[in-house]
């Protein structure tokens, strides 16, 4: 047998190693992360706390500067987004109809061009 | 004893495609942050966060689902962490009404805590403001699921399922008072030569005695008016907040919200026991009805 085919045998067994350790056993932890990476529910979560202020503030404008923290998606669509998976995951009935009132006024308010909207 | 050189070379291309395999894992292509939770998130978000909880807390008055959703940020102590939010908000000048339903909530956590923070009489406090300035669903633990980029070679691909959770259902119990009136429950001259000269301490309280962060103080006197915060000297308590009096001077102290006001208030003249004459202080307290 060739004296490099052991060395090249032994380089691919610690690629693998290096590569199995770093994606599965000490993966890379992240901190600092913006919203729009966390998961559904928890995104779902907070588009229901939006539509629950907005309930007694009824003031769209603040529940869409709110939602902004998800980045540029419209804000229609991030509740659009909360609702149907609230609706999926069988949410409370008073929750469904928070969320869907406040997608509901999200998708009838139109940003005023020229001011800093989301 | 002899070590073949194979075998020695053979451990060196291990330790060696190691490392590359550990560089390309954390470096080149590291696993992709998705599916997060809250807890990781960057501070600014965490304060986004908090204020909507708050927010929905003063719609629904559910506390127990706003403690719900503040465990989910992992704060050692939500109630810390909600009273420094307000702070900053208020040196921010955001709207005071963000500022207080932050403060409310936090004024609602406090509730639920056995032991209100009082200041202490012989600590000595830094003032604030002086005359002379014009003038703040799911539980669990975190771990971000992760899914590396997509790429034609094997990689791992974290599968953790969403939690099907919701927080708690609201109770309605009745909205907590914003705003209502506080009302005059003790001024005291202070004689404390530690203390700074004219020092004019202020503590809001509601009606358990617990501290009011974030509340609005107004002091006038004859050629001036200033407005002070509760809340911006937190290791002298919540709701304490204090205002440098100019010897010779009166001055009224209200609450922005209202209530009965301290009126004719001065430095009052102290002797040191020595006999040395200095000019004390004043330490008011309104109480939330």
């Amino acid at each position: 047998m060739p004296r490099w085919i052991p060395i090249f045998i032994a380089a691919l067994l610690g690629l693998a190693l290096g590569l199995v350790y770093g994606w599965r056993i000490a993966p890379v932890q992240y901190t600092d992360i913006t919203p729009d990476v966390l998961r559904i529910d928890y995104r779902t979560d907070y588009v229901l706390m939006v539509a629950e202020a907005y309930r007694v503030e009824e003031d769209p404008m603040l529940a869409a500067q709110r939602l902004a923290v998800f980045g540029s998606e419209p804000p229609a669509l991030i509740a659009e987004e909360a609702y149907d998976y609230a609706r999926q995951t069988s949410y409370p009935a008073d929750d469904l109809s928070l969320i869907q009132e406040l997608m509901v006024a999200l998708q009838a308010w139109q940003p005023i061009l020229g001011t800093n909207q989301p | 004893m002899t070590v073949k050189p194979t075998l020695i070379a053979s451990l060196f291309a291990l330790l060696v495609g190691f490392g590359i395999g550990l560089a390309y894992a954390w470096v080149i292509l590291p696993v992709q942050s998705v599916d997060a939770q809250p807890r990781v998130l960057r501070n600014d978000f965490k304060d986004d966060f908090r204020s909507a909880i708050a927010a929905a807390y003063a719609s629904n008055a559910d506390l127990e689902r706003a403690r719900s959703r503040l465990d989910q940020l992992g704060d050692p102590d939500p109630y810390q962490a909600l009273s420094a939010q307000a702070q900053r908000m208020l040196a921010a000048g955001e709207p005071m009404e963000s500022v207080q339903k932050v403060a409310l909530l936090a004024s609602a956590l406090q509730e639920m805590q056995p032991v209100a923070i009082e200041p202490s009489a012989t600590e000595t406090p830094v003032p604030l403001n002086t005359p002379e300035e014009t003038g703040q669903p799911p539980d669990s633990e975190t771990d971000t699921a992760e899914t590396p980029e997509p790429t034609t070679e094997a990689e791992p691909v974290s599968t953790s399922a969403p939690a099907m959770t919701t927080t708690p259902r609201p109770s309605r119990t009745p909205t907590p008072t914003l705003g209502a009136p506080y009302q005059l429950v003790g001024e005291d001259p202070v004689c404390d030569p530690e203390l700074e000269e004219g020092l004019l301490q202020v503590v809001v309280t509601d009606l358990s005695r617990r501290q009011i962060p974030g509340a609005e103080i107004i002091i006038v006197w004859n050629s001036g008016e200033e407005h002070i915060f509760t809340g911006l000297k937190p290791e002298l308590g919540h709701g304490y907040a204090d205002f440098l009096m100019t010897p010779g001077v009166a001055y009224s102290v209200r609450m922005a919200d209202g209530g009965t006001p301290a009126s004719e208030l001065s430095a009052p003249d102290c002797t040191t026991t020595d006999g040395e004459p200095y000019v004390g202080g004043m330490r008011i307290t309104f109480q939330q009805p």
